[in-house]
């Protein structure tokens, strides 16, 4: 999965968190059986809540690009893209990284 | 004295303060990462680094409630506007709608969380100041009916029943912002109370521009416009003439009363946290009622 947080690609320690773009911190998760740099386990759960979510209402069984454009205070605006589909959402989380808003 | 913004721990130098957050984020801690992604920068520098930019971040040139005023604006008003303020500057019924609902519950909070700083001091420009404010926001004085009430009725005049307003409960966005400010009540002294409560009136203080803020918090024209029902009008005019003259005397009574700035500043920080989390908080309720609100957010 290519991930693109606020114009630049992401999910490396190098790059950035795969959900915020933070270079800080050193937590990774596999996901989807690629290995996805987080800053801390909260951006991970987060992001596992969303692909999960889109995952649910696409009925796709992976997601090919992610751009994520956003932050904590104003949500995040996003397009899943797979096959040559696109899904645009928008997704708010809540304290404990669970999903508290989500718009398609 | 300088102190983790985070989990409050002490130091003499801020090298110390540098090393123990930096210590905590390489172990991913979350809330000292988030703390560090929401107020310095998401990308990772050295201690030496972290050192100047936290000096840098808590250093008051000249009073606290300049420093105050300055993070207000670069929070809420700076490159990129809050939302909620944003939306302001042309509200729909929908948007002012999701004010009322999540505002009704900030400001019965406000004054039960101003009560606790007349509980605790015994100064008493402090005590006069906050039951003057307490009396304006929710009972009303010089016969002008209370902040509460015009809240009230401008959700009327958008055409929803006082008594629906009043049924429906904070979306978790707004609780827990309430459960912060209940936090710093509750367990900070009143002063750091005071400074983390009466700050959030700067969102509405017109002088804020000479400071550098991008706008005001609703296109004052608005207030002339035929286009939103009196109650909107009067709403918005009362916390805009209001909040004008609370804010600034309010800082005042923190700027005399201050003794040390760092924990008074963690706290504050904490506050407009929170209050950016409400902002958007009145949005959510917005998009529920009318999904075209969205908009604003992308």
């Amino acid at each position: 999965m290519r991930i693109i947080v606020n114009g630049n690609e992401a999910g490396t320690k190098e790059t950035g968190c795969a959900l915020c773009g933070s270079t800080w911190g050193d937590y990774y998760e596999e996901i989807d059986g690629q290995r996805l740099f987080f800053c801390c386990d909260v951006c991970a759960l987060e992001f596992k809540n969303m692909i999960s979510e889109v995952k649910k209402r696409t009925g796709w069984d992976r997601i090919d690009e992610l751009v994520i454009n956003g932050n904590y205070y104003r949500g995040r605006n996003c397009i899943a893209r797979h096959e040559g589909k696109e899904y645009k959402f928008y997704v708010k989380f809540g304290d404990e990284g669970e999903i508290q808003t989500f718009l398609d | 004295m300088p102190i983790c913004p985070v989990c409050e721990y002490k130091s003499s130098e801020w090298y110390e303060i540098a090393r123990h957050i930096y210590s905590l984020a390489k172990k991913s801690d979350a809330k000292h990462i988030m703390w560090l992604n929401r107020n310095l920068s998401v990308k990772e520098v050295s201690e030496e680094e972290l050192t100047k930019s936290l000096e840098g971040f808590f250093r008051v040139r000249n009073n606290l409630s300049d420093w105050i005023r300055q993070k207000f604006i670069d929070k809420f008003y700076g490159e990129n506007p809050h939302p909620f303020i944003l939306a302001m500057q042309k509200p729909t019924k929908a948007v002012l709608l999701g004010y009322v609902i999540e505002h009704q519950h900030f400001l019965k909070n406000w004054v039960r969380i101003l009560s606790t700083i007349v509980a605790r001091t015994d100064k008493d420009d402090v005590i006069r100041y906050e039951l003057g404010n307490i009396a304006v926001e929710y009972i009303g004085f010089n016969n002008k009916p209370s902040h509460y009430e015009l809240l009230l009725r401008m959700g009327e005049s958008l055409g929803m029943k006082r008594e629906q307003i009043l049924s429906i409960p904070p979306l978790p966005a707004t609780r827990s912002a309430l459960n912060t400010w209940w936090d710093i009540a509750l367990n900070k002294g009143w002063v750091e109370t005071m400074a983390s409560m009466h700050s959030l009136e700067l969102v509405a203080d017109r002088s804020l521009v000479k400071y550098g803020a991008k706008m005001h918090y609703f296109n004052p024209k608005i207030l002339e416009s035929n286009e939103y029902p009196q109650e909107v009008k009067d709403f918005l005019r009362e916390g805009y003439e209001a909040d004008e003259g609370h804010a600034g005397e309010a800082l005042e009574l923190v700027d005399k009363y201050a003794e040390g700035f760092e924990d008074i500043q963690v706290s504050v920080i904490r506050s407009f946290d929170a209050f950016s989390k409400y902002l958007l908080a009145r949005l959510e309720r917005a998009i529920q009622i009318d999904k075209s609100v969205l908009g604003v957010l992308t």
